[in-house]
């Protein structure tokens, strides 16, 4: 009770922030939140199970377009545009996961990088269907029980995405799944032996973490109205990686911390240094890796505040 | 008393060598059977075959009359049989407490979001810190696995293997690289899991640790059976005394 009371002011506290925020920081603030929950769901697949994937930033693409096309295109109503969304999403993960788990991990991440690329070129060479280079415009989220939500409503949604991300992420993270999933990333031959089935395993957080993804993509849809292939490239892919290894892989706070930091560091750094903030990012990330592998929040962690469980 | 697990004419051959041939034995319910052999003899590799690490190239094996050979390690394990590694492999990211906790991953009953999950989370918990006890852990229950010491790590890997409520336990060589009061500690850890009802096949080189500990001891040698019997026959026993010729320190 006194949980579900908690998760109720985080989100009234987080949704009001947008109330405050003109139309620009409004903007920011989204996006922020969008790469948040991103970075947690990415962080469960890479920092809890272990597994090297690049196809993160592609779900969420999968997830953004297929609902605006289900929508749009196909003139589906929204909760079984969400639905096929999520269908497509799960299809994709199992066909890519099932047969590169049962692999060694490098497979794994060649697949998903294939993957990647692929989007892209569908994207681009869809015609009418994914509008092709230009991608998708002038649409808007159909009214829902006769209401148009937008403005800072529309980001309470995202709020909302983040904390239910968040919750359902750490919940698993807490249970027998998801110490599963963190014995098969140390030891598979271990866990094997405990009775886990390490593909199963695999597959299961493969597949839930690219619907976590596509389902931010699909709340992103309507946050520009717009999705084209340039916002689903690589470079977004490498960004989440470096998010999770900088924050703290493994650690919900560690990924929040990351998203945090390297989404705002380039508004910071644009001024000084215009676009080439990937050089820091870079250094930042080797910088990280040499002297402290837990991230930044294993710099939290340094202090003493007695025996805690984790 | 009838047996638990039973192997019949297990082969397994690597190359051109036969690590294990035509090995037949049984473990019977409640008993420590101690599997001893000088290096090389191919007691780890049977034991890999029955924690379905390895595939036998023929042989059949049942654990409570059930066929197991072949089945992936995690259905042996879901089925009761559960081991500790030789060298001991911790999960490394995780406090002592949850390296425990996934020994039990097979009591769990596949719920996550019901109040059942809650309450099962709850009573594997408890169960776990019991273990932690068991094996004189309690203090480090919270602490890293990288903060244990090898005998500690040991320790580990029983508790970890008695969360799954195993019927049957295989160790390979736990008292291997321990000091003689730690290896008092795991003898006695052991007997305390035989007494609790679970079956014990122990892999073990030094004669010294398995004979007093061992209700009934199979021999091996070059990958075949040379003699069984009780600590006291197999003492005495011409083959054994042969193969054990060259490791006079170890008998
Ligand atoms: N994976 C493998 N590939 C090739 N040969 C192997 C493999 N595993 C074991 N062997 C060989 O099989 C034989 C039996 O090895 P095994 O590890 O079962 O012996 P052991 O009785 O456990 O010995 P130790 O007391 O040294 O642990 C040895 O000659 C070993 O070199
Ligand atoms: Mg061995």
């Amino acid at each position: 009770m006194r949980s579900a009371l908690g998760w109720v002011a985080a989100a009234v506290l987080l949704s009001a922030v947008a109330f405050f925020l003109s139309g620009y920081y409004n903007d920011v603030y989204r996006k922020l939140l969008l790469w948040i929950a991103l970075a947690l769901s990415y962080n469960f697949l890479f920092g809890i199970s272990g597994q090297v994937a690049f196809s993160h930033f592609a779900f969420y693409g999968i997830g953004a377009y297929a609902v605006v096309i289900f929508l749009f295109q196909l003139g589906m109503p929204l909760p079984l545009a969400i639905l096929a969304g999520v269908l497509v999403c799960s299809a994709i993960a199992l066909i890519v996961a099932i047969p590169s788990t049962r692999l060694e991990g490098f497979y794994l991440a060649l697949a998903t990088l294939a993957l990647a690329q692929l989007f892209i070129v569908v994207l681009n060479e869809g015609g009418a269907v994914t509008g092709g280079t230009g991608g998708l415009v002038n649409y808007r989220l159909p009214a829902i029980f006769g209401v148009y939500i937008t403005g800072p409503w529309y980001t309470a949604v995202i709020v909302i995405l983040v904390l239910g991300t968040y919750a359902l992420l750490r919940h698993l993270d807490r249970s027998w799944f998801g110490r599963a999933c963190r014995a098969v990333r140390d030891n598979p031959e271990a866990a094997a032996a405990m009775g886990v089935n390490v593909a199963r395993t695999k597959v299961i957080a493969f597949t839930l973490t690219s619907v976590l993804a596509g389902i931010a993509g699909m709340v992103y849809a309507f946050v520009d109205n717009t999705v084209n292939p340039p916002i689903f490239g690589l470079e977004n892919a490498f960004l989440l990686l470096f998010m999770v290894i900088i924050g703290g892989s493994g650690r919900h706070a560690g990924a929040i911390v990351g998203a945090v930091l390297l989404y705002l560091l380039p508004f910071v750094l644009s001024p000084l240094i215009g676009h080439h903030h990937a050089l820091v990012f870079g250094a930042l990330m080797v910088v990280v890796i040499l002297l402290q592998p837990r991230g930044l929040i294993g710099l939290y962690d340094r202090y003493p505040r007695g025996q805690k469980a984790h | 008393m009838t047996d638990i697990l039973e192997a019949r004419k297990l082969t397994k051959r690597f190359g051109g060598l036969t690590a294990v041939s035509e090995l037949s034995f049984a473990v019977r319910e409640r008993e420590i059977l101690g599997l001893i052999g000088p290096n090389g003899a191919g007691k780890s590799t049977t034991f890999n075959i029955i924690a379905g690490a390895y595939r036998a190239d023929s042989g059949e094996i049942s654990f409570l009359r059930e066929p197991i050979a072949g089945l992936p390690p995690h259905e042996i394990a879901r089925r009761g049989v559960m081991r500790t590694f030789q060298h001991n492999l911790p999960f490394e990211g995780m406090s002592v407490l949850e390296n425990v906790l996934v020994g039990a991953h097979t009591r769990f009953g596949g719920n996550l979001f019901s109040r059942k999950a809650a309450a099962e989370e709850r009573e594997q918990h408890a169960h776990a810190e019991r273990l932690v006890e068991f094996v004189g852990l309690g203090e480090l229950r919270y602490a890293s696995v990288d903060r244990l010491s090898f005998g500690q790590g040991r320790l580990l890997e029983i508790a970890r293997a008695l969360a799954g409520a195993p019927k049957l336990i295989l160790f390979d060589e736990p008292a291997a690289g321990l000091t003689r009061a730690e290896a008092q500690r795991i003898a006695t850890v052991i007997r305390g899991i035989a007494e609790r009802g679970i079956a014990v096949l122990l892999i073990e080189h030094d004669m010294h640790f398995l004979l007093p500990l061992a209700h009934r001891v199979v021999v091996l040698n070059f990958g075949a059976k040379i003699a069984e019997g009780t600590p006291d026959e197999v003492r005495s026993h011409p083959a054994v005394l042969d193969a054990y010729l060259g490791h006079a320190a170890a008998v």
